[in-house]
């Protein structure tokens, strides 16, 4: 009897550890799904920043679960894994997690449209900083911005259904902390 | 102002001063890899090589029901135009079978007068299919990730086509995958000629779908509509691949609409010439 309690607390134990790690396996995920062909004619050239997006909703609603660590491996395998030079994107998803947790105050418990916008801004900078950064890092020049701002809306207009189904999942799956 | 006293305030100061000494340091850490990277050394080239292939086979199973979708909808679209098509491709089969004879016929004399002057053939192309199941990078880098690699035979270099033309070049092979950079990527420089005269120029990409003609003669007459083809120098390629056609031609620039588009690209084929190439370093994945 004390047997199987044991035994089912370390499972539960397991359990709780594995759900720790939802917020980084999913915006993983959503850096695989931003790499997979579309086939839809002229998409590739536009395609959003999922990680972004992913990184900028778990630092306000999840930043224990996902801290400068975390974000930092993610920015490193996206580098790797997309081509860009190596260290740009990771420099830009640690200085989005910067500024949302110096702001956690403005951040926490706002309505949906104001976080909505307030990311507007923050990819705007971050869209900037990875387009200057790459530039210089580079000795081919920089990317025509026309294609980039394009990237840059649509980011801004995935947010909503990224958000949205990352709550689905931090509410079915996580504890409240 | 009260002060905060006792253990919790003192642990909130080590807890706030720990994860600004972690943040500062990561900030450090991503510009000591941008200075790897800028040397780029062979362990940067592993490191992307070892992820890519380990992330190739969750790639190719999540690309598959983009694939099904997209097969899908142009084999809708083509039932519509089906008609229209048959018409079309008589029409192309009666030019075809025309120059078909011409063909022939320039094959037999070639091969006559190939045989006249005692040259050595050229070494046939060993063609390795790979199907593409990343494409990355969004707006900042056109290249796209193969299911072949070292395992294949696919080796740093080679040239990558499809039925169309030539798409890009094999920038990293790993094992069971490889990158293909394309040839609109900003770090893409092909040795190109232009037009029937032949012009030598160099293709250079630009993160846009329309690359441009750099380093072109002064006196070259080229206009819209002239074909672009590899022009082997260096060894990077084999000649005569088709690259694209010029759409923009003015005295500042060329542009050139390539003939492979990015968004269409599902199955390649990797060219092994046995050129060694430009790009072929000794420490090299073989």
């Amino acid at each position: 009897m004390t047997e199987i309690t044991q035994r089912r607390t370390t499972w539960q134990k397991l359990d709780a550890r594995a759900r720790t790690v939802l917020p980084f396996g999913l915006t993983v995920i959503v850096l695989l799904f931003g790499m997979t062909p579309t086939y839809v004619p002229g998409l590739a050239q536009i395609t959003p920043m999922y990680t972004l997006v992913a990184i900028y909703f778990w630092a306000i609603y999840r930043p224990d679960l996902l801290g400068y660590g975390l974000g930092f491996v993610i920015g490193v395998l996206e580098d790797l894994l997309t081509g860009a030079p190596l260290g740009v994107g990771a420099l830009t998803l640690l200085l989005t997690q910067w500024i949302v947790f110096n702001q956690h105050k403005f951040f926490h418990a706002k309505p949906f449209a104001i976080t909505w916008f307030a990311f507007g801004l923050v990819a705007f900078g971050a869209m900037l900083l990875k387009w200057v950064g790459i530039g210089l890092v580079t000795s081919s020049g920089f990317t025509p911005f026309g294609d980039l701002f394009a990237s840059y809306l649509i980011t801004v207009a995935v947010y909503p259904i990224i958000a949205w189904l990352f709550s689905k999942a931090q509410s079915g799956l996580l504890v409240e902390p | 102002m009260k002060q905060p006293t006792g253990q919790i305030s003192r642990l909130g100061t080590f807890k706030y001063l720990a994860q600004r000494f972690a943040f500062l340091s990561l900030i450090g850490m991503t510009f000591a890899l941008m200075l790897i990277g800028k040397a780029d050394t062979v362990i940067v080239e592993r490191a992307r090589m070892a992820v890519s292939d380990a992330v190739t086979p969750i790639l190719r199973v999540m690309a598959e029901p983009a694939a099904s979708i997209s097969q899908f909808v142009t084999n809708v679209q083509e039932l519509g135009a089906i008609r229209e098509q048959n018409t079309d491709l008589r029409e192309t089969n009666a030019r075809l079978l025309e120059w078909q004879a011409v063909a022939q016929k320039l094959e037999n004399e070639n091969r006559q007068l190939r045989a006249l002057l005692g040259t050595v053939n050229e070494p046939g192309a060993h063609a390795i299919s790979a199907r593409v199941v990343a494409d990355s990078g969004g707006a900042f880098a056109q290249s796209v990730l193969i299911t072949a690699g070292g395992r294949d035979g696919v080796a740093k270099g080679q040239a990558v086509v499809t039925g169309e033309g030539l798409a890009g070049r094999v920038t990293q092979a790993g094992y069971r995958s490889a990158r293909v950079l394309l040839v609109t990527d900003i770090n893409s420089r092909i040795p190109v000629r232009v037009g029937e005269a032949g012009d030598r120029a160099i293709l250079a990409g630009n993160n846009s779908p329309r690359p441009r003609l750099i380093f072109l003669g002064v006196k070259s007459a080229i206009a819209p509509g002239d074909r672009v083809v590899t022009s082997g120098d260096a060894g990077a390629f084999p000649p005569g691949l088709p690259v694209g056609r010029v759409v923009v031609s003015d005295e500042s620039s060329a542009l050139i609409e390539p003939f492979v588009s990015r968004d269409r690209l599902q199955y390649v084929e990797v060219l092994d010439f046995g050129l060694t190439g430009i790009l072929a370093d000794a420490d090299g994945p073989q």
